[in-house]
């Protein structure tokens, strides 16, 4: 468990052994339950909508399985999300929507998927949202050491890399977690995609959850390095816009982030229904 | 839902496949007659298909009863369409609402996949939302309301219930049966 006095063993170890590697960037493992096959017993815990797909081309008794697995579900989850965030000369541009569904329930409308890591950095949210808070706030927490201890800023791709080996040594545990690292530092503006399978991609754009196909159509078509910040913001709106159009695991609020060598800024809060419309008359003006 | 000599139906309008929405103006709410209106949720290819039978067996009835079906007779029919798929059904849940007789009682039935009835005095829900349907419908219920309150009602209810289920929304409608004819009206919801 993360107590308090273990982590606080941890800085005395620390100053120590100074600037060794373990104990600076090791955390302290999450328990697993004390009974037979904890590891079956993790990975029930949530269960995903994706799960669904993969039954389509199982045997019968693959699928019976993954039907019981998803019943004795404690938590019905989903990635049911729509995230994205691309660099541009100007900076990193973060959007998302608001939409929390536990299988076809809605349960809420005004999810906050995007946690500060800190000044500078933003990571967003994706798959369950008690794992993408805990270590996107754990994160920060190691970030911060960090600039203490180093009397500099945490470059993206580090502070990314901190999360990727975490999250590596948490897999097959039944985490979800599909979270963009966004951030500007002195390479300036980055971006990282970490999952919780153990991958860590670098790239210009990316969108996650189950609108990303939808929200990907409209990125992809509007995307260049050269944008201005208000067109760059404006095509964030809008593809995680027509994402809460044609998903129906996503809506809400759409939320756009802006981050440059200042920090982030969040720059508009918008009720997504209502951005639809609100293109919809725009559309009709033009023609 | 049911008020005094007047029943609505109210049905939103996505055809979608999983999670994705793929039309915005699939009707599934029909008329039978100037006294039966006939809505139906689930599988949409059996909504087509029964939609089409129904039509079928209805001209059959006029021209030999000649004269228009009852709305109770039409829900007895339904029932026995369905059953008669009994080991190989189809995934629909339908409603009937109409008004019966020469005084213009409101008759509400819904059946389901396989034809079993049910005869509520005040409402009936089908669908993805229907949890949240029967929740709100119970709260604004009220009994012998008049058709202008009763239209208020169904589109509060339908719209607060349809925020709440992902897989419902993107445009709804709103048809009002009284003895002078059906109303029916659009409404503007969320489309995310």
């Amino acid at each position: 468990m993360f107590t308090l006095g273990s982590v606080l063993d941890n800085e005395l170890k620390s100053s120590v052994e100074d600037f060794s590697f373990e104990t600076e960037f090791s955390t302290n493992q999450l328990m697993l339950p004390n009974i037979e096959k904890p590891f079956e017993f993790a990975q029930s815990i949530i269960s995903l909508e994706k799960d669904l797909d993969e039954n389509d081309n199982q045997p019968m008794f693959h699928q019976q399985k993954k039907e019981e697995r998803k019943e004795r579900a404690l938590i019905k989850g989903s990635k049911g999300t729509t995230t994205l965030a691309f660099i541009y000369e100007k900076g990193t541009v973060v959007a998302v929507d608001s939409r929390a569904t536990s299988g076809q329930y809605i349960a809420s409308q005004s999810v906050q998927k995007v946690v500060p890591v800190n000044q500078y950095m933003l990571g967003t949210l994706a798959g369950g949202a008690a794992d993408c808070q805990f270590f996107l706030g754990h994160l920060g927490r190691i970030c911060n050491l960090y600039e203490l201890r180093n009397n500099e800023k945490i470059s993206v791709a580090a502070a990314s890399k901190l999360l990727n080996n975490i999250l590596y040594s948490y897999r097959n545990y039944g985490l979800s977690v599909g979270s963009m690292i966004c951030g500007y530092d002195t390479r300036g503006p980055q971006l990282y995609y970490i999952d919780s399978d153990g991958s860590r991609l670098k790239n210009s754009l990316f969108s996650v959850g189950s609108g990303s196909p939808f929200a990907y159509g409209v990125l992809d078509a509007g995307y260049r390095w050269d944008l201005s910040k208000e067109d760059a913001i404006d095509l964030g709106r809008r593809a995680i816009c027509a994402a809460t159009f044609k998903d129906s695991y996503s809506g809400g609020t759409v939320k756009v982030y802006h981050i440059d060598e200042n920090g982030w800024v969040k720059i508009s809060d918008d009720d997504a229904s209502e951005l639809w419309y609100r293109y919809e008359e725009k559309e009709k003006k033009n023609k | 839902m049911a008020g005094k000599n007047c029943v609505a139906i109210a049905g939103d309008t996505r055809f979608g496949v999983r999670n994705q929405t793929v039309a915005l103006d699939s009707n599934r709410i029909f008329k039978i007659n100037n006294r039966t209106l006939f809505g139906m949720t689930g599988l949409n290819t059996d909504i087509l298909t029964l939609r089409e039978s129904f039509k079928f067996q209805m001209n059959l009835y006029n021209l030999e009863e000649e004269r228009e079906i009852s709305p109770k007779t039409f829900a007895h029919n339904v029932a026995q369409t369905l059953y008669s798929k009994r080991f190989g059904p189809y995934f629909i849940t339908p409603i009937i609402a109409g008004l019966e007789g020469e005084d213009y009682t409101p008759f509400l039935c819904a059946t389901d996949l396989i034809g079993a009835m049910e005869f509520p005095k005040s409402f009936v829900v089908a669908g993805t939302g229907e949890e949240s349907l029967m929740g709100v419908c119970e709260t604004f219920y009220k009994e012998n309301m008049e058709p202008e309150e009763l239209f208020e009602v169904v589109s509060q209810c339908l719209l607060a219930a349809v925020d709440r289920d992902a897989l419902s929304g993107w445009g709804s409608v709103v048809h009002v049966l009284t003895k002078d004819g059906i109303t029916t009206k659009r409404l503007r919801t969320r489309k995310d």
